[in-house]
């Protein structure tokens, strides 16, 4: 798994690609935690080259919804192919999260 | 049977098996495999992607609950892939698990963790744990390749 950041106006914007699991998805966390003690919002995770994620990884993107929700901020997931949102979908977890079909919808205002 | 059925022990063979450590960095092999296994099996992608997904988070709970997060343990799987099914049979040499032990939450609950269970069950059409002759857990899982209606 790889994990790049940038910034797009406002938003703090992280792209990942390969696949999230128990090994992996503490370093898309350890990536996570230092925008959100920033406070950052939108904090937005591009998921267009993640292939898949397992509750390891659905873990990691609650914990950070939660942690944006206690400073009022924003996470917003984008790109989700239809086997990841597959998995979203089965975790019963399409509706918690703010799902965008691209980066520049989630990035914006 | 033919003798090209046999291998040179006269043993028959009807699966593929599979043995890594307890190492969370081999899990994209054994994905690698499972998924093959799928689409041979005939499997579209929703289905693959649900095998998939079972499989991960059974492996998952072996390494933290079984083995207790020590990396070097050994798990085994074994592949049957029929016309009719693909089952999965996952091997460990820990402490054998009640699953009812193992932590679920409800999904309406939205917290971090306590899903691995309950997804090998929604994921799979048949899941069955059983203390195996080691005092570890042997955890078979069966995905029909005709899916029940009722199923989504």
């Amino acid at each position: 798994m790889k994990v790049s950041q940038e910034t797009k106006g406002s938003a703090s914007l992280f792209i990942v690609e390969g696949q999230v699991d128990m090994h992996t998805s503490p370093e898309l966390r350890g990536h996570l935690r230092e925008a959100l003690t920033q406070q950052a919002s939108p904090l937005v995770v591009d998921l267009t080259s993640v292939g898949f994620i397992d509750s390891s990884g659905l873990a990691t993107l609650i914990e950070a919804l939660q942690a944006v929700g206690k400073y009022g901020g924003k996470l917003r997931l984008c790109g989700l192919t239809p086997e990841v949102r597959k998995l979203f979908d089965l975790a019963q977890l399409s509706t918690i999260f703010d799902l965008r079909d691209n980066r520049e919808d989630a990035c914006g205002d | 049977m033919s003798d090209a059925d046999r291998s040179p022990s006269g043993e028959t063979l009807d699966h593929v098996a599979f043995r890594m450590p307890s190492h969370p960095r081999y899990l994209p092999l054994l994905r690698a495999l499972v998924g093959e296994s799928a689409t041979l099996v005939g499997f579209d992608s929703d289905l693959r992607t649900r095998v998939l997904l079972a499989v991960t988070e059974a492996v998952t709970n072996v390494i933290r609950h079984a083995y207790g997060g020590v990396l070097t343990k050994p798990i085994d799987l074994e592949v049957r892939a029929t016309d009719e099914s693909l089952r999965l049979d996952l091997i460990d040499y820990g402490l054998f698990i009640d699953p009812k032990h193992i932590a679920s939450r409800p999904l309406e609950d939205v917290r971090p963790g306590g899903l691995g269970v309950h997804l090998i069950k929604t994921t799979m059409d048949r899941v069955e744990y059983r203390e195996n002759a080691h005092g570890g857990t042997t955890l078979t899982m069966v995905k029909l390749v005709t899916q029940p209606k009722e199923s989504s």
